[in-house]
């Protein structure tokens, strides 16, 4: 993998160590990025990016307290091997955590009853 | 002599201000600052102009008698700085005006003399890359050309604290952003110390691991980049819940409607002010630049 499939958005709201492991997420689950990949360094992200190591650091960390990448000593960080489905579906559900709190949110706003929203949610998931 | 002063500087942090006050022909410039930089760490120190931010990083070196409090560099009084300490040190000011009679090659030869870690290739490359015209008397390159050789001469010095007045203004944005990077991989690999000014708030996003904000003279917040953006937001109450607003608010704006606008924080389990979740009633988040813009207002 290399520093510039990664994307930066500094102004964003949203920190940047959150913004890597989100575009990380995506990327192992859409498949363009495989089990046992190397990640690029810290050093290359930060220099690519022009962003603080450490933000790059906390990232990493954070997508394998997710289960999402493994450090391989002397190697680096790649791509993790175990299945997704290897941890606790409690912790997988807090992984959807901001995605339900917006969707909360935005049903509020057009103040639809939550009944026809659980609904609709329950004939999506049952696809 | 200098091993003792050297040892006890260690452990002390790189920087450290305490009730720093100054004024200028009787207005306050500085109200009673306390700030204090860890090893490492890169803070951006923002605010709007005049908010004396270049006021307080001269008094934080020593470069400027504050009317009361104190500053401490590596430990040691600023206002009397030892060699030692001076040479772990590099500040680039906003207008560097020392050494004008000579050309930007020439400087760079005669100081980096006095640097034991200085690094000549760095040097070189830069001046190239930055389209400095290395022969050319200093006098006579514009402002921004001077405060790039002065940029040249700190990162070149590879100090252990680096102190930068407003570096963006005088570069293109591709120069900035390989001053960005320099300062990133320095804080993060080198260990070395960052402040610097800016009212570049995306700058400061990239590379600091802090933000403080300085307003009127006294420094509004003081946190981390990745938290400020966590913690704070702006809440919407529509005009028929606006007397349900928090009392504790960083700021406050009716709207014609009688809504109102607030920035509000977190408590410590990351919820948000009880009002947030009346009906109607928003939290939307902030970037630094929107928030700085909401508090300095």
């Amino acid at each position: 993998m290399d520093a510039s499939l990664l994307t930066v958005q500094p102004a964003a709201p949203e920190p940047i160590y959150r913004q890597i492991v989100e575009q990380l997420r995506r990327l192992i689950a859409g498949g363009q990025l495989v089990a046992g990949e190397l990640l690029p360094s810290v050093r290359e992200v930060a220099g690519f990016h022009a962003i603080n190591p450490m933000t790059v650091s906390r990232a990493y960390g954070l997508a394998e307290s997710e289960g999402l990448l493994e450090r391989l000593r002397g190697k680096g960080m790649v791509v993790a091997s175990t299945r997704r489905s290897s941890q606790s579906a409690s912790h997988r559900l807090s992984l959807l955590e901001p995605q339900m709190q917006a969707l909360v949110r935005h049903a509020g706003e057009l103040e639809l009853p939550s009944e026809l929203v659980l609904r609709r949610l329950a004939s999506l998931l049952n696809k | 002599m200098n091993a003792v002063l050297g040892e006890s500087g260690l452990g002390a942090p790189p920087l450290a201000a305490r009730g720093l006050t100054h004024c200028y022909e009787g207005s306050n410039v500085l109200c009673g600052i306390d700030l204090e930089l860890a090893p490492g760490s890169v803070l951006g120190l923002i605010g709007r102009n005049g908010a004396g931010k270049s006021t307080l990083i001269r008094a934080m070196l020593g470069l400027l008698e504050p009317l009361s409090g104190a500053a401490c560099v590596f430990g040691e009084p600023a206002l009397k700085l030892s060699d030692a300490a001076k040479a772990r040190l590099a500040y680039v000011p906003q207008q560097p005006e020392a050494l004008a009679w000579l050309s930007a090659q020439q400087m760079l030869d005669y100081v980096g003399r006095f640097y034991a870690r200085w690094d000549k290739a760095f040097a070189k490359n830069a001046l190239q890359r930055w389209e400095i015209p290395a022969n050319k008397v200093m006098a006579k390159l514009s402002p921004g050309e001077r405060q790039r050789v002065d940029l040249i001469r700190a990162l070149a010095s590879q100090p252990e604290l680096l102190v930068l007045d407003e570096p963006a203004a005088a570069l293109d944005p591709v120069a900035r952003r390989e001053l960005l990077r320099e300062i990133a991989l320095r804080a993060g690999e080198a260990g070395a110390t960052v402040l610097f000014s800016t009212h570049i708030v995306s700058d400061l996003e990239r590379v600091a691991s802090e933000v403080a904000f300085l307003h009127r003279g006294k420094l509004l917040m003081r946190c981390s980049v990745d938290e400020t953006k966590e913690r704070y937001g702006r809440l919407r109450l529509p005009a028929r819940f606006a007397s349900f607003a928090p009392a504790q608010s960083l700021s406050r704006r009716r709207h014609d409607d009688g809504g109102l606008s607030l920035v509000v924080e977190r408590d410590t389990q990351g919820q948000w002010p009880e009002a947030a979740s009346l009906e109607g009633a928003r939290v939307d988040a902030l970037g630094l630049e929107d928030l700085f813009v909401e508090i300095a207002e």
